[in-house]
């Protein structure tokens, strides 16, 4: 079974293919292809990675390229944690397939549609399957192509266009990075293979300021893929795609190829503090900041935008706190939790056909399945115990205080309260009290949308007991299998579990005190601190800096370089235009049809050879 | 400064001064007229050439026959002065220029040419030993000649004769 | 015995076809045109019969010559005319300058 691993990304390639080719008379019959190539990849995935539990691993490979004596292969690996990638990017990509027959129903562009979520499952597959650094960039490329596709998929929005444009450059902006990272790494170690890389920075081959820099290139390419602190605004104005697109893509797994790629490259990061400290740093303070900003969003999808932002800035933390399994960990609950919140917040916003919560309220009686299930995934995502983000986020705070970042550690346990808090504020909000605008026909959605959500559901509580301090650690017995010692187990003390639990539990009264019973008034903040509430509901004024720094700066360069191409460029090049066209009008005018005309050029070509013959006294002589 | 020199500038004075009069005048019969001056200035330059047959031929063929079928074409057409617009400048001094330049190195190579006089006496029996040679070296080249001409005249009357058909087949 | 150099003559024949030339690339009425060619044939005549006196081997061939050039143009003169004359059928101009239907 593992050796035919290259065929999961292939049935995605062939629905997008035969999406494609036959766009304009799939029609309805585009769901059901999309859903059997997706159907078929995660039953692979499965039995690729029931194999790899026991301890198998593979790869393949063939030659691509010679350059004198380099040889670049391409080919496909499966080792632990691309298995377990394997499955959750099947798994929700199937469950996002058949939750978008029920909430894209209508649509007429529906074939394109599964057209582009099948090049992004592909390219996300082939991403998780790469065994050398060239490939991952191949395929990471071709997932932000997916992504700017999906994002833009309402091109006739001006937003939807803008956003589309924003996720591809400020993506390109990471991937620059990552691409000199690469070839740095090329030039140091003349591969691209992960082993080899591996090989050669554990027999020190690369000087360590070479790792550092390396390592943090890399980083680069994650931070902003994964959106990370400083490229982190293009995550929510990338809410503008469609909601099943914001649960793949911008909440399980796109964003978490970042994370994946510091995870797979993770023991050259290992090999430098510098660079461990760096992604931890990076991870804390976007986990903060952006969970800052969830606080006072109005917006459905973009308090959940941010809240992924916050999450995988946890991830990033752990990772960076050497916590490889709890950065994997919580990816994978997240993935899950994070995917049913957006499934959730999906059908909220097909049922009242707003996004703004203002506007919403008193939802839970209506929606009898939604309501349920999105506050399991809010208790999950708030760490309440016994469900799986309670778990993984105990592991990634065990890891960072074992690593001995108590900054940081405090900055996540702050963050970890915020979280629960402005999750709870969007439930309260959403479903509890009486409706704030008028709402018709609210009802449940069709069993395509809501199945989907029950199995994530279950997912979001059962996920988390794969590694547990009490019932064994499965995933990092799992991971710990694979070719390099990377796993390492982080028993914390216990006050550790308990003060996050009390923390999610304080964020959750606070909102329920807030919002739900109104006895605290909702905007104390902003009475009493209207600059500080004011700079979080303005996203800390980030674009705004980015429009007044890199924006006009690049403007006001392409201003000068629009000079120089207008008076100097296109001045010589005009110069050579008009030049021939003068040349070309005198050619034109001595050939007038007029006898006299050719005659006078002939004479004065017959006066000028009798001229220089007779100055230089003939060729000949 | 002897005879035979007088005779000479005196006709080349003619030839040049027809031509000059045919560039400036304006009137298309004046010029037509002064050239005649320069074929009959000509003609007399053959005679001081030993060349009484072609000098004859000269006065017959150019001064007679070509000037007056000129004449007839200036008739047959209308000239009138107004509508003629004037050679572009740029054309005219173009033209000259190079003329000019032609002019100024032709004359540096012939002035200082000059051939010794045969010692054949061309002008006896001149007309008579043209018709000799006529009929025995050249006469290939006369009876083409004569085909040349008869193609001429054939081709003239047929160029310059009204279509019928087009006169026929309606009103232009 | 003429006492006339050779380039007295070749002068002479020089300025005639300079002024024929000029005339045939300035003046606008086609018959002015076809009388400035006679007037280059002319001077080239000049020289044909003063090369056949003044020459390493004199002889009648120049003159000989002269007299078929002196036919040529005649038969030259007869043709041009008529198509002259076809021409201004056509369209009624003698303007050198816009007979330029050729060019299109």
């Amino acid at each position: 079974m593992l050796q035919n691993a290259w065929l999961i990304p292939l049935f995605p390639l062939l629905s997008f293919i035969v999406l494609t080719a036959f766009r304009r008379h799939t029609g309805r019959l585009a769901a059901v292809i999309g859903l059997a190539a997706t159907g078929a990849s995660l039953l692979m995935a499965l039995m690729v990675f029931a194999e790899q539990w026991q301890g198998n691993s593979f790869k393949a490979e063939i030659t691509w390229l010679e350059i004198g004596d380099k040889i670049i292969t391409m080919g496909y690996e499966v080792n632990p944690l691309n298995a377990l990638m394997l499955v959750i990017v099947t798994l929700v990509s199937f469950l996002v397939h058949l939750y978008s027959k029920g909430y894209m129903e209508g649509d007429s562009r529906i074939s394109v549609f599964y057209a582009y979520l099948g090049l992004f499952t592909f390219a996300m597959l082939g991403l998780v399957l790469s065994p050398n650094l060239l490939q991952v960039y191949i395929f990471w490329e071709l997932v932000g192509l997916g992504s700017f596709l999906l994002i833009g998929y309402y091109y006739f929005k001006p937003e939807a266009k803008a956003a589309a444009k924003k996720a591809f450059i400020m993506t390109r902006i990471g991937d620059v990075g990552l691409f000199i990272g690469i070839i740095l790494l090329f030039w140091q170690t003349g591969s691209f293979e992960y082993d080899e890389i591996f090989k050669a920075v554990a027999n020190q081959e690369i000087s360590q300021t070479m790792i550092t820099l390396t390592a943090l290139l890399v980083f680069v390419g994650a931070i902003g893929k994964s959106g990370q602190l400083p490229l982190h605004t293009w995550l929510p104005d990338a809410m503008e795609g469609p909601t099943p697109v914001s649960a793949l893509i911008h909440a399980a797994t796109m964003v978490a190829a970042g994370v994946y790629l510091v995870a797979s490259a993770f023991p050259l990061f290992e090999a430098s503090q510098t660079a461990l400290t760096t992604v931890a740093a990076v991870g804390g303070a976007t986990a903060i900041f952006a969970a800052s900003i969830g606080l006072m969003q109005k917006d459905i999808k973009r308090v959940l935008a941010y809240s992924t932002v916050s999450q995988l800035g946890y991830m990033m933390l752990a990772l960076g706190s050497a916590g490889y399994t709890a950065g994997i960990f919580h990816l994978t609950t997240h993935a899950f939790f994070k995917a049913l919140l957006f499934l959730a917040a999906g059908s909220v916003i097909h049922a009242v056909h707003t996004q703004n919560i203002e506007e919403m309220g008193g939802l839970w009686k209506k929606l009898r399945l939604t309501g349920p299930l999105f506050l399991i995934g809010a208790l999950a995502i708030s760490g309440f115990p016994l469900l799986s983000g309670f778990f993984s986020k105990d592991e990634i705070l065990a890891a960072v205080y074992a690593d001995g970042r108590y900054g940081l550690f405090v900055l996540a346990l702050i963050a970890a309260f915020m979280t629960s808090f402005y999750m709870f504020r969007l439930f309260f909000m959403v479903f509890s009290g009486q409706p704030r605008s008028k709402q018709d026909g609210v009802h449940e959605s069709g069993w395509t949308m809501t199945l989907p959500m029950i199995v994530l559901g279950v997912l979001a509580v059962v996920a988390g007991y794969v590694n547990t301090p009490w019932f064994g650690t499965f995933l990092n017995d799992y991971l710990a299998q694979g070719p390099v010692e990377l796993a390492h187990e982080h028993h914390g003390p216990l006050w550790i579990p308990i003060a996050a639990t009390t923390v999610s539990l304080l964020g959750i009264l606070l909102a329920y005190l807030m919002y739900a019973k109104k006895s605290l008034s909702r905007d104390w903040l902003s009475r009493s601190f209207p600059s500080v509430s004011d700079i979080i509901y303005n996203k800390w004024f980030v674009d705004e800096a980015y429009e007044a720094t890199f924006i006009k700066g690049t403007k006001a360069a392409s201003c000068g370089g629009t000079l120089i191409d207008r008076y100097i460029v296109e001045g010589a090049a005009e110069g050579t235009v008009s030049a021939v066209q003068l040349l070309a009008k005198s050619g034109n005018k001595v050939q007038d049809g007029k006898v006299q005309t050719y005659g006078t050029v002939v004479i004065l070509g017959l006066a000028v050879i009798f001229a220089v013959v007779a100055l230089t006294g003939g060729y000949f002589s | 400064m002897n005879g035979d020199m007088i005779a000479f500038f005196i006709l080349a004075l003619c030839a040049i001064a027809g031509g000059v009069m045919m560039i400036s005048s304006t009137n298309v019969v004046h010029m037509v007229v002064s050239l005649i001056f320069t074929f009959l200035a000509v003609a007399g330059i053959y005679v001081t050439l030993s060349a009484e047959f072609v000098a004859g031929v000269q006065v017959l063929i150019y001064s007679g026959a070509i000037t007056i079928i000129m004449l007839f074409g200036i008739m047959l057409t209308r000239h009138d002065k107004e509508n003629e617009k004037k050679t572009p400048k740029l054309r005219q001094f173009a033209a000259g220029g190079a003329i000019l330049v032609f002019f100024l190195i032709m004359y540096g190579k012939i002035k200082d040419l000059n051939f010794p006089q045969g010692d054949v006496e061309l002008h006896v029996d001149n007309t008579k030993k043209i018709g000799i040679e006529l009929y025995s070296n050249y006469v290939i080249p006369f009876e083409l000649m004569s085909v040349l001409l008869l193609v001429a005249l054939i081709g003239a009357v047929v160029l310059a004769k009204k279509d019928e058909k087009e006169e026929g087949g309606g009103k232009e | 015995m003429s006492s006339v150099p050779l380039s007295m003559y070749l002068m002479l024949a020089l300025i005639l076809f300079c002024i024929g030339l000029f005339g045939a690339l300035t003046k606008k009425n086609a018959v002015i045109v076809l009388i400035s060619i006679e007037l280059m044939l002319n001077a080239v005549n000049i020289n044909l019969v003063a090369f056949s006196k003044y020459s390493l081997h004199p002889g009648l061939s120049g003159q000989i010559f002269t007299l078929f050039t002196i036919a040529v143009a005649a038969a030259e003169a007869a043709v041009g005319l008529a198509i002259l004359i076809a021409l201004y059928r056509n369209r009624p101009t003698v303007s050198v300058d816009e007979m330029d239907t050729m060019k299109h």
